[in-house]
């Protein structure tokens, strides 16, 4: 690890130990927020990004983490904690499945596929209202007997941290250089020996179990789990995140959903707007700077400023 | 000298156009077995079902005894079977020594330590006169190095045989030469059996023990250097007949 790397995330840390003795409840949840993004757009970076699967149902994934556990807590009553181990699981193996389906395809037919299964999702979700309480949401328990917000970001931060960290170590692993080779180039990466369907299954299977853990999280966090966690609206916004932070780094998402979180509270009042916004910050990036937030900030720390 | 791989019969068409026909071939163990032909011959494409890139319509392949048949080419290639691409296909956004690294992890697997397999790569790299290029990105070498680094990551996978795809085309006299002093290293120092396709005929009459001919997806002869160069059939399949 360079020594800037660690300098970073020592004082990332440190920062958001201490933040919330500072902050008032509404930044709080601001922050909770933008560490379950996090935890999205750095799970779909190291698919997208790094295996250079461009899926549209992370948001997805989330909603069937969120809604797994929020309907075992309502109904049998199981605890929300065992309750998102489980969703994480069904998340898994939905992404397995999905990944099958996908494996033969690539680029946007991969992307249509996953598009079409988000929508499934959603449809189902917003349908079965005995289950689902369709786009009422479903009121699920939280976390703690005493509700705490402090306790919420903790929680939300030591999940992001392990996230990161487990994502950070395998991007920098054997299996980071394999998902690299695959996205570069499939043809090759087979001819000298590399099981590529595994590698794209495996990056399938593990984002999209990340998925289920945020959205659990995030679902028992809100308490009120509804069909715009798996909307591709949420989808978007966690495309942007990645995009306009710098997609294929690791930092990257992470900027990126800090950047757009907090941005997002400026402009609420713009309404559906605000979202619009998003899109266009994200194509200028795509076409000015595909590098990202963090692809400006590398080149600026080179010393030649410009992209292209 | 047993035999390492042999086709039967091998014949593949994409639409109307009959790429292989009917080809035999065998390479012994240890040999290095030039393919010439004119452009459309069906070298290539009889490299790409050796890999398993394509798999034949009819006719079988076998290898050190095993078939080939319905595996894919990341299984090949852990048989034995390395290759390099006539339109090279590094891994353009990683390092050099990354992309050696990728031959030695598709060998290896998570059976050796990440240690072993960089000082294995570098010593690689050695070999193949990259040494100096160990951190620089495959998209900003030039085209001569991107062929030796094909050549670094297939040796990398630990290979029996080698196939290597026009490593030669637009290297100068002495590049050449320094070419097939390494092809004949790989297969001296590594045990490596060799078969090459090659349009630098010098070159590839030079250096290798056997040659098979190919034109218009057939095999129309093969046998020593010196006898293939003098064939009435080859010269017409590079020349066209005469009228007189």
């Amino acid at each position: 690890m360079k020594s800037s790397t660690i300098w970073f995330s020592v004082a990332g840390l440190s920062v958001a130990i201490i933040l919330p003795f500072f902050l008032s409840q509404y930044w709080l949840h601001v922050m909770i927020i933008s560490l379950f993004y996090v935890m999205m757009a750095s799970s779909w970076n190291l698919l997208a990004g790094y295996t250079g699967q461009v899926s549209f149902a992370h948001a997805a994934f989330a909603g069937v983490g969120a809604y797994t556990s929020g309907m075992l807590s309502v109904f049998l009553g199981v605890s929300p904690w065992l309750g998102i181990l489980i969703g994480i699981i069904s998340a898994a193996l939905l992404g397995l499945g999905l990944g099958v389906l996908c494996i033969r395809m690539g680029g946007i037919y991969l992307s249509l596929t996953t598009l079409g299964f988000s929508e499934i999702i959603r449809i189902i979700i917003t349908n079965e209202d005995n289950w689902t309480r369709g786009t009422m949401g479903l009121q699920t328990p939280g976390l703690f007997v005493e509700y705490s917000k402090t306790g919420y970001y903790f929680i939300f931060l030591a999940v992001a941290v392990a996230i990161g960290v487990v994502i950070y170590k395998l991007i920098h692993s054997e299996w980071g250089l394999t998902m690299r080779a695959v996205l570069n180039d499939e043809i090759a990466a087979s001819a000298s020996g590399i099981n590529t369907i595994n590698v794209r299954l495996l990056a399938f299977t593990f984002t999209s179990a990340i998925a289920g853990l945020a959205g659990g999280l995030y679902g028992h966090y809100l308490m009120l789990v509804t069909p715009d966690i798996p909307s591709l609206g949420q989808m978007f916004l966690v495309l942007a995140m990645a995009v306009i932070g710098g997609m294929g780094s690791f930092a990257g998402p992470i900027v990126g959903s800090f950047v757009l979180e907090i941005l997002s509270e400026y402009i609420r009042e713009w309404g559906e707007y605000h979202v619009l916004i998003f899109g266009l910050i994200a194509l200028a990036m795509a076409r000015f700077a595909p590098e990202g937030l963090m692809g400006l900030w590398i080149n600026k720390r080179k010393g030649h400023g410009h992209t292209n | 000298m047993g035999i390492l791989i042999e086709g039967t019969q091998i014949t593949k068409s994409f639409g109307g156009v009959t790429a292989v026909n009917g080809v035999d071939f065998h390479v012994l163990q240890g040999e290095i077995v030039g393919l010439i032909g004119p452009n459309g011959a069906g070298k290539t494409t009889l490299f790409n079902l050796i890999t398993g890139l394509f798999s034949p319509d009819t006719g079988e392949i076998t290898f050190a005894g095993k078939t080939l048949k319905g595996l894919k080419p990341f299984e090949i290639c852990r048989l034995g079977i390395a290759r390099t691409f006539q339109i090279v296909r590094p891994f353009l956004k990683m390092t050099c020594l990354e992309n050696v690294l990728i031959g030695l992890i598709g060998k290896e697997g998570q059976t050796s330590r990440p240690q072993a397999k960089i000082r294995k790569a570098r010593n690689i790299m050695q070999i193949t006169g990259l040494a100096h290029l160990e951190t620089r990105m495959a998209k900003d070498i030039t085209l001569i190095e991107k062929k030796r680094l094909e050549v670094a990551r297939a040796l990398a996978t630990g290979p029996k045989l080698i196939l290597l795809d026009e490593v030669m085309a637009g290297l100068n006299l002495s590049e050449i030469q320094q070419a097939s002093e390494l092809i004949k290293k790989i297969r001296n120092d590594f045990n490596v059996t060799i078969l090459w396709i090659e349009h630098v005929m010098g070159a590839i009459m030079k250096t290798s023990d056997r040659v098979i001919v190919m034109d218009q997806g057939k095999k129309i002869m093969e046998g020593k250097p010196d006898a293939v160069v003098a064939d009435q059939r080859v010269i017409e399949a590079y020349l066209g007949q005469s009228d007189a």
